[in-house]
């Protein structure tokens, strides 16, 4: 059983937060690229049966047709799973019949949409743009098209933005009906836009606020939080992105991606030019027992449930509580332990590495 | 060698008036070490002595010099120069005839020219007054001449000029020397006495003594008896520095150099004590013998607890070499296992932490440094306490004294005020000024000693524009309202905190504190209440509140290794914590019980 992801790093527009790799879109480097996340997917693709498959970027869907096309029969070369889940990233302005119809063709069966918010101050920071109305013709569009398991993204303590405009952001977002939302603060990262003129995150107070009213807003609304920043109605959990958080192995093809199979952590070229000449790899790391046992740490206790102890005895053949100094932190009612779980207290969530440090 | 060729001087002076460069300049025209083998400033040997500008340990090293026909030995003996080691400086002084002062020919007379002066003449030195730098572009020879005549009673035709720097007149000041100082008294045929100035511990030798023989001789072989401790050890090799060593059979009347003598115990070998020989033995002392005690206390111990063992061996190395350094085991419920160590002073508080950190590299907490008190119980008893935590519960004390200084603080005219304000916010007592010339003047004032162990030098520097220069000699306790004062973080008294205050300043100096450590003390999972109190009453209180972000919000395939380099960095930042209850506690905080303002 493999889970695989690709990257797409074309898009036509580059949002000022954005610090995935990505490249301008250009005609000309399309083809070749697909040509060679081809042969590097026929390098070390061994066949396996593929349970979860992610197309993001970039923007996988400002492709042509045609390029979808030759994308279409790179997907083709994985044997999917029964139940698999095949997400593809959207741009909501790119969403049209003609991409959905690819789509579908292609056996894609969840949609993510970076919507981000529908507040037009908001969106002018992020360098995007959509309205409300369009957005809700869009989704009806998707729905149209079959596609019943969907994600929207919406991000939160944009500079200047108050409770009463995420709760607004928040309101639109519902009416969408969307079966997975993921939430995000704004993270200003190196060598993006934000960095280069300086934002400033909101206060921490302020950002803690919007994220406890996105929390119990939702759950109000019938979506389980399942992770810190991801919520989904009962059953639509992204499969592909829990794998990552159950420390699970994965394929990563294309600019920039990374991967961990057989026990090694690998990173692709983020340079467009050496990966077009065939040099795929950047990076490549044995992950230590040690290591494997920490990164199970800091990835599972960012699902609200936490950690199955009896699973992670099974794998590593220890116990947690051997490995780590979980007791005092539970004594602390810093980390909880019931049904054979340890997760964090939810109250702690948003200041989860404080704990993480004490533990690894 | 005849001994009425003996010359036994020191040089004296304020820090940075070049009295290492001038001592380098003499060891090179006198031929003791040639151009190749010089490194700059040679007699400072520990790297904290060099960055400093600094003497710490003393030496003594042996000079020839041909003068109108004749050889001359010469006995440069350095002196640590800071007033913590005024007792050392009295003694190595005690080992000389005459004392050669350098005044910088830019700065003029300072605080400790003043105090080196007067340890010299109660010596009864012949002083050799040195205007130094004199190549320097801002040199004003005349001025520091005048202060030289004026202040300390020289002669104008007393006065050497020269350069240490480029070597100008350090011929004349040689000669000056010979001419001047007088040949020690010698007495071959008396009982043998020979002062201790200075010791040093070998790995191979043991301990070193330096000594300066007054009265007889000491042989390889002979026993040798400490009168202090009347320990007796055999003399395994006499010699000198040259500065390279040189090895005798002997040390007559009026010399100096070393002896060892298989001594594994520093702590039998006293600075100020008398040597004799059982062959020819004397049993009185000479004059100005003092134990030496410990002036500043404080606690260390490692952040890492593992590291205990390792601070152990540390201190009792730098021990080894520093039988002024008294250490014994410490607990505190905050940092577990450390050592209260006992100081002669700040600076050489300062030179031992750092040199636990530097060459032994340990990472340790210092606790708030605390002066001897004497406290007088209701039950009449009187006990000395060096650490807050001794302090004995109030009911039972009568009344506390406290350690008290006088200064001399040299400053140009205009820093009169601030200078005075400065004193009275430390309690000071004005005892009076003394005018330099029309545009300086030295003020006296009575200070507590646990004042300047705060952050006095700092306030000085500052308020003076780093024109005052400072110095001081204890001058007896006095009584004072003192009270010890709390602190608590989470409801719990952290004792490492703790420090002792006097009455009337406790609610500022609380208020203070809990400030500074509401700065420096990072936002935890929870709300952290920060209160100073007396007693049971709390007197200051502040809140830092809870923490409120934290976290990867996002994480995904491509972040993971990145997000645990995040993690890892943090980590990082986390080690140089301590965590005292459930609170963590950068060390920083234990240092900012010091600062007296924000």
């Amino acid at each position: 059983m493999a889970c695989v992801y690709i990257h797409i790093p074309f898009c036509r527009k580059i949002c000022s937060y954005c610090d995935f790799t990505k490249v301008l879109y250009n005609k000309d480097l399309v083809m070749p690229y697909l040509d060679k996340l081809s042969s590097e997917i026929e390098d070390s693709y061994e066949k396996e049966e593929v349970k979860t498959l992610y197309i993001g970027g970039g923007t996988p869907s400002c492709l042509s047709i045609e390029e979808l096309g030759r994308l279409k029969q790179i997907v083709k070369s994985f044997s999917l799973a029964k139940d698999y889940e095949f997400t593809f990233e959207c741009n909501i302005e790119d969403i049209d019949g003609d991409l959905l119809y690819e789509l579908k063709d292609m056996g894609v069966n969840r949609l993510s949409i970076g919507i981000e918010s529908f507040d037009k101050c908001k969106l002018e920071f992020m360098n995007r743009n959509a309205s409300f109305p369009d957005i809700k013709g869009k989704i009806e569009l998707v729905r149209s098209y079959g596609f019943n398991n969907i994600n929207l993204d919406l991000m939160y303590g944009i500079p200047g933005e108050k409770i009463s405009n995420l709760k607004k952001d928040l309101n639109l977002l519902l009416k969408l009906n969307p079966e997975h939302i993921s939430t995000y603060s704004l993270i200003i990262e190196e060598h993006t836009m934000c960095k280069i003129r300086n934002d400033e995150n909101i206060l921490p107070e302020e950002e803690l606020k919007m994220y406890n009213h996105i929390v119990s807003k939702l759950e109000k609304k019938g979506y389980i939080h399942y992770e810190i920043s991801n919520f989904a109605k009962p059953g639509y959990e992204s499969k592909h992105n829990l794998t990552y958080w159950n420390n699970e192995e994965y394929y990563g093809f294309g600019l920039g991606a990374t991967g961990y199979i057989k026990g090694f952590r690998y990173s692709n070229t983020k340079s467009i030019d050496e990966y077009l000449l065939g040099n795929f790899k950047d990076e490549e790391n044995l992950v230590s027992k040690t290591e494997m046992m920490e990164n199970e740490v800091m990835l599972g206790l960012r699902k609200m449930e936490g950690i199955d102890l009896q699973k992670f005895f099974d794998k590593y053949e220890v116990n947690l509580q051997d490995v780590f100094p979980v007791k005092p932190l539970v004594r602390n009612k810093e980390l909880v332990y019931k049904n054979g779980h340890i997760f964090i207290n939810p109250k702690y969530i948003y200041v989860m590495n404080e704990i993480l440090l004490k533990l690894i | 060698m005849e001994q009425k060729n003996i010359r036994n001087f020191s040089i004296i002076a304020h820090i940075d008036h070049g009295k290492s460069t001038l001592a380098d300049r003499i060891l090179e025209i006198t031929g003791a070490l040639d151009k190749r083998e010089m490194k700059d400033q040679i007699l400072d040997n520990m790297d904290i002595e060099r960055e400093r500008g600094i003497t710490i340990k003393l030496n003594a090293v042996e000079l020839k010099y041909r003068y109108k026909g004749e050889e001359y030995i010469l006995h440069l003996i350095d002196t640590p120069g800071h007033v913590d080691f005024s007792y050392e400086v009295s003694r190595s002084l005690a080992a000389c005839e005459s004392a050669v002062l350098v005044v910088d020919a830019a700065q003029g007379i300072e605080a400790q020219t003043l105090a080196n002066l007067y340890l010299a003449l109660d010596n009864d030195l012949t002083i050799i007054p040195v205007i130094n730098k004199i190549d320097l572009p801002n040199a004003d020879i005349p001025k520091v001449k005048r202060e030289l005549i004026d202040v300390l009673g020289f002669k104008d035709d007393e006065i050497v000029l020269c350069s240490g720097k480029t070597g100008e007149g350090v011929t004349d000041l040689i000669e000056a020397i010979i001419e001047r100082t007088p040949a020690p008294k010698i007495n071959n045929e008396a009982p043998t006495r020979a002062l201790i100035f200075d010791s040093y511990y070998d790995a191979y030798r043991g301990v070193v003594v330096s000594v300066k023989v007054v009265d007889g001789s000491i042989k390889v072989k002979d026993r040798i008896k400490f009168l202090a401790t009347n320990e007796e050890f055999e003399v395994v090799e006499v010699g000198v520095n040259t500065p390279k060593i040189a090895l005798r059979d002997e040390l007559v009347s009026g010399e100096v150099g070393w002896i060892s003598a298989a001594i594994k115990d520093i702590e039998g070998v006293k600075v100020g004590d008398t040597i004799t020989v059982t062959r020819n033995e004397a049993f009185t002392q000479l004059d100005g013998y003092k134990p030496m005690k410990p002036m500043v206390y404080s606690g260390l111990f490692p952040i890492e607890p593992n590291k205990y063992e390792s601070l152990k061996e540390a201190l009792e190395k730098l021990k080894l070499n520093d039988a002024s350094l008294s250490i014994e085991p410490e607990t505190s419920d905050a940092l577990g296992f450390g050592f209260r160590c006992g100081f002669l002073g700040l600076l050489h508080m300062d030179v031992i932490e750092e040199r636990i950190r530097r060459e032994f590299g340990i990472d340790i907490i210092a606790t708030s440094p605390s002066v001897i008190y004497h406290v007088n119980l209701t039950n009449g008893d009187k006990i000395e306490v060096d650490s807050p935590n001794k302090m004995p519960d109030r009911a039972s004390i009568k009344s506390i004294e406290e350690p008290y200084i006088r200064t001399n603080i040299l400053v140009p005219t205009n820093f009169i005020g601030p200078i005075m304000t400065l004193c009275q916010d430390k309690r000071g007592i004005f005892d009076n000024t003394e005018y330099i010339d029309q545009t300086r003047v030295n003020i006296h004032y009575f200070l507590p000693l646990s004042e300047i162990v705060y952050d006095f030098f700092d306030k000085l520097k500052s308020s003076t524009k780093g024109y005052a220069s400072f110095d001081y000699e204890l001058s007896g306790y006095k009584e004072s309202n003192l009270v010890k004062m709390d602190i608590l973080l989470n409801g719990e008294v952290v004792d490492a905190l703790s420090v002792i205050v006097h009455k009337d300043y406790a609610y500022q100096r609380g208020r203070t504190i809990v400030e500074n450590l509401k700065e420096i003390i990072p936002k935890q999972l929870f709300q952290v209440p920060i209160q100073a109190s007396i007693g049971s009453k709390v007197i200051a209180r502040e809140t830092i509140s809870a923490l409120k972000k934290n976290v990867l919000a996002k994480c995904y395939g491509g972040d993971i290794s990145r997000k645990r380099k995040l993690l890892e960095k943090q980590k990082e930042g986390k080690k140089r914590m301590k965590t005292i209850g459930k609170v963590e506690l950068p060390s920083e905080a234990f240092l900012s019980i010091l600062k007296t303002d924000k």
